[in-house]
């Protein structure tokens, strides 16, 4: 739909200012292969952004759910761990009877592939239950499928490893990760802009914005829902399978972090829910401030965040791109007044 | 033992818990259905609480019970602030906006609570201990038995508050209708700041009487959050008899499932609950015992 | 069970048998029977709280019914999903405005077209041509035109109330369910309104259900009007008819 504003032109960074980018993420690692000994590129930096470029596509996935249709899961990563727990369970070899032969010992990319199958079979699965609650209802019907999960995984000894947890084979090649990171990244930030163009966007932003309404007019929602849920789970999947490969290592904690849920959130709202550059800034920004900033103050930056969020929450709903979007707010009475409202501002917001 | 003795020792373990559950979740209920506020903070008031608790236990000698005294008035002053400065900007806008507000406040007081206090679990002492043997190794413990009975009190004192006090009433005249209860002369915003303040003390309280039994540490309150959500999703919006109801259940199901399922029990307890969350709210939207305000098409 | 009523061997486009709906203790409709037949423009009115918005609901399935049977166009659909009643041709508006405030004039309208049977596939490509004529004559048709690309936020009221109209109009109904349409409309936009709907029913066919406060509305376009009061089916009739019958007059006016 021609009339939806894209998110880059208000970037102000048009195309060639993309191609850059890209670019240059594409060749970070380079000088490790060209001039190894100069040891420009480190590989605890190819890994610090591989799991930035993780963040990325999570905080993008979750966006599609949260941002473009409205249902604010307060739960997404369950469906990061359960690509996470299916690979490694593919991978190795689980100490349970039953369990077939076959589906043993995989090498990561069918394994990967299927663990992302199976975050999706079991999204819409869970979707057609939880998908029918509105608001709060669906986002703590996730919170606690996703602490279910965490738990049930940690009972499931013989199959998972439970609470001590399974270990993957290693394979250490940073810069492969970083490649298939930023691909992943990379296509999923593609994809939520096409879906964006498309009608099938334009039908999540009308689900999102009036339910009843969309479903009055024709509009299937059930269908339209379900399949934005398995979409962002099956990707979401895909991601957790390639961290558990890379990690080498997963048990229930480490996966079902409860602050990878809650990340994909505050990202999302930090950058700019339902824009397609929202979750990227959003993420690149939190993962930066983490791994710069915070790790100077250790003790301090749980609370930090903890402060963070809530001024995000109350200052800028918006997020960035509707920051940057919303000229009216770059002059500092604007944004004074935005800050402490008497009433709700009415300006031009991002869809 | 045998197995009808575990089960009859889990019912009795159940009930007990139970009720204390009922008055550990009023709070978070009441808070959303008087000011339609999720509280994802809730399980850190009740952390705070206990750890309150805790420092006139370990300080001062103070039995948790004798405690309640202090923590009370305390918890009120805090909630009070609380609601001030914070909580009046969530209310009456987007609920993701208080999800996310609280969920910040939680994570803001889990981890001040361990940089003061660190990580490590604690647990205070009360004088209130034993266990009344009704047959062969089944009996009631004492502790948990006070617990029950200071837990109903509680109950008890704030369902007469609401019933039969002006500012209850007036309190649960805003919670059906704002706009009429501020044309009727109730200052809404001193309604919402006392009901906030009243219900942190009674989550505080909670966290005092749960400290004898429970080990205390920063991160005990996402659980208990979550299962005072559980409950409101059986019980309904600031349903005190409900409260009773769901958290009895509540209590039963973790219990048996502990104690029936060899190995692992406990935590598929808790699993369970969650499961039961879900369940209730996919398939009685508006609560087991009735009162959830159906949600308004966004 | 068949559809019955039956007048001029003409069968009704829409039928309600026995339509009861319950909340909690509280009958906000019953017992409510009533048959609409093709080509009419029908009114439905009755004091506050009478049910109208409720059978509305109910009729286009927002709201399930507790008993009762509702047929349109002879196929019963007491059960079905309120898109797939919109597939089979029937549109409303509500009461309280709802249009896409997010997105513009053409979008709403574009969104709103026909649906009927189809993949999610077909939507991975950009809108059809046909629709977006079809988008842009209604605007035109409802005096929208200048506002197109404008975000139906910053709308009137008025213009609001058109562009649902509009969106009701696109997938090409058969029968139309108007909730209060002319609910904080100026005069002039009025009679534009009902200038247009007049139109779409003499030349299209179009069957109109209107509900109403404004009973001048009433009694210059519906050829049929039904009074609901406390749930209930209080009167039936031509314009003229209801306006001298008593129980309707006490109803407004009376004790």
């Amino acid at each position: 739909m021609a009339t939806l504003t894209l998110t880059w032109q208000r970037l102000h960074l048009g195309r060639w200012g993309l191609l850059f980018v890209v670019l240059l993420l594409v060749a970070v690692p380079l000088p490790q292969f060209f001039a190894p000994e100069r040891n420009l590129v480190t590989d605890s930096l190819l890994f610090s952004l591989t799991q930035m470029f993780i963040l990325i596509t999570l905080a993008s996935n979750w966006n599609l759910t949260g941002g473009l249709t409205g249902y604010v899961d307060f739960g997404h990563a369950v469906f990061f761990g359960v690509g996470a727990y299916g690979t490694g369970i593919l991978m190795g070899q689980p100490g349970w009877e039953p369990w077939p032969e076959a589906l043993t010992l995989w090498s990561f990319w069918p394994a990967m592939l299927v663990g992302g199958i199976v975050a999706a079979v079991f999204a819409v699965l869970l979707g057609s239950a939880t998908l029918r609650l509105k608001g709060p209802y669906f986002s703590i019907a996730m919170l606690g499928t996703f602490v279910a999960m965490r738990e049930l995984v940690r009972v499931v000894r013989p199959l998972t490893g439970g609470g001590l947890g399974m270990t993957l084979p290693p394979y250490l090649n940073r810069p492969l990760f970083y490649y298939l990171t930023l691909t992943l990244a990379g296509l999923v930030v593609a994809l939520m802009w096409w879906i964006r163009r498309t009608e099938f966007g334009s039908t999540l932003i009308a689900i999102r914005e009036d339910e009843v309404g969309a479903e009055m007019r024709g509009i299937n929602t059930t269908l339209h829902k379900i399949t934005a849920f398995w979409i962002a789970a099956f990707l979401s999947g895909l991601v957790g399978g390639i961290w558990a490969y890379q990690n080498a290592y997963i048990d229930p904690d480490v996966v079902f972090l409860p602050n990878r849920t809650v990340d994909m959130v505050m990202m999302t709202m930090l950058g700019g829910l339902g824009t397609v550059a929202g979750p990227v800034i959003g993420a690149a920004t939190i993962y930066w401030l983490r791994d710069v900033v915070w790790s100077n103050l250790l003790l301090f930056h749980q609370i930090a965040e903890g402060i963070l969020l809530i001024i995000i929450v109350l200052g800028a709903p918006e997020g960035i791109m509707g920051v940057l979007g919303d000229r009216s707010a770059t002059s500092l009475p604007r944004l004074w007044r935005k800050w402490f409202p008497s009433t709700s501002s009415e300006s031009e917001q991002p869809a | 033992m045998n197995l009808s003795d575990l089960i009859l020792q889990a019912v009795i373990n159940g009930i007990l818990i139970g009720g204390f559950y009922a008055v550990m979740m009023l709070g978070f209920s009441v808070i959303w259905g008087v000011m339609g506020v999720i509280n994802l903070a809730h399980g850190e008031f009740l952390m705070v609480g206990a750890y309150l608790t805790w420092v006139l236990n370990r300080q001062y000698g103070i039995d948790p019970f004798i405690a309640l005294i202090v923590v009370l008035p305390a918890m009120f002053l805090l909630g009070y602030i609380f609601q001030r400065i914070l909580i009046n900007r969530i209310i009456e806008r987007p609920f993701l906006i208080a999800l996310l507000v609280t969920y910040g406040l939680s994570v803001a007081m889990a981890s001040t609570v361990k940089l003061i206090y660190k990580a490590d679990p604690r647990v205070t002492d009360t004088a209130l201990t034993g266990f009344w043997n009704l047959s062969d190794g089944v009996g009631i413990p004492a502790t948990k038995f006070y617990i029950l009975i200071a837990a109903l009190i509680m109950m008890a004192g704030l369902y007469l508050f609401l019933q039969y006090t002006r500012l209850g009433k007036s309190i649960r005249a805003a919670a059906q209708n704002k706009e009429a209860a501020r044309m009727v002369g109730i200052e809404i915003g001193q309604v919402y700041a006392i009901t906030f303040a009243i219900c942190i003390a009674l989550t505080g309280a909670a966290g005092a009487l749960i400290s004898p039994t429970t080990s205390i540490f920063p991160f005990m309150g996402p659980v208990l959050t979550l299962k005072a959500f559980a409950i409101t999703a059986m019980a309904g919006l600031g349903n005190i008899p409900g409260a009773l109801m769901g958290g009895i259940i509540l209590g039963l199901v973790e219990n048996l499932i502990a104690t029936l399922v060899p190995g692992v029990g406990s935590n598929l307890g808790i699993t369970s609950s969650f499961i039961l969350l879900v369940v209730v709210l996919v398939t009685r939207p508006q609560g087991l015992f009735g009162g959830l305000k159906p949600a308004e098409a966004r | 069970m068949n559809s019955q009523n039956q007048t001029n061997g003409q069968k009704p486009l829409l039928e309600g048998q026995n339509v009861s709906k319950y909340f909690g203790g509280l009958a906000a409709l019953n017992g409510v029977d009533f048959a609409l037949y093709r080509g009419e423009i029908a009114g439905l009115i009755g004091p506050n709280g009478s049910g109208k918005t409720t059978l509305f609901d109910c009729l286009s399935r927002v709201q399930d019914i507790s008993e009762g049977h509702v047929f349109f166009k002879g196929v019963e659909i007491t059960r079905k999903k309120p898109y797939q009643v919109a597939h089979m041709g029937l549109a409303r508006t509500f009461q309280v405005i709802r249009v896409y405030r997010k997105l513009t004039v053409l979008e709403n309208m574009l969104l709103s077209r026909q649906w009927r049977g189809e993949s999610l596939f077909n939507q991975l490509r950009p809108s059809h041509p046909d629709t977006e004529e079809r988008a842009s004559q209604l605007i035109e048709f409802l005096l929208l035109d200048q506002l197109i690309d404008e975000h139906a936020g910053n709308l009137s009221g008025g213009q609001q109330r058109l562009l649902e109209l509009g969106m009701a109009l696109m997938p090409d109904p058969d029968l139309i369910l108007l909730d209060e349409a002319t609910s904080g409309i100026n005069p002039t936009l009025i009679e534009t309104i009902k200038d247009r709907i007049r139109q779409l029913n003499r030349e299209q066919g179009k069957t109109f259900l209107l509900v109403e406060h404004n009973i001048q509305f009433i009694a210059d376009m519906c050829t049929r009007v039904f009074v609901l009061n406390y749930g209930e089916k209080l009167a039936e009739g031509t314009p003229d008819e209801i306006v001298k019958n008593d129980a309707v007059i006490e109803a407004y006016f009376g004790a």
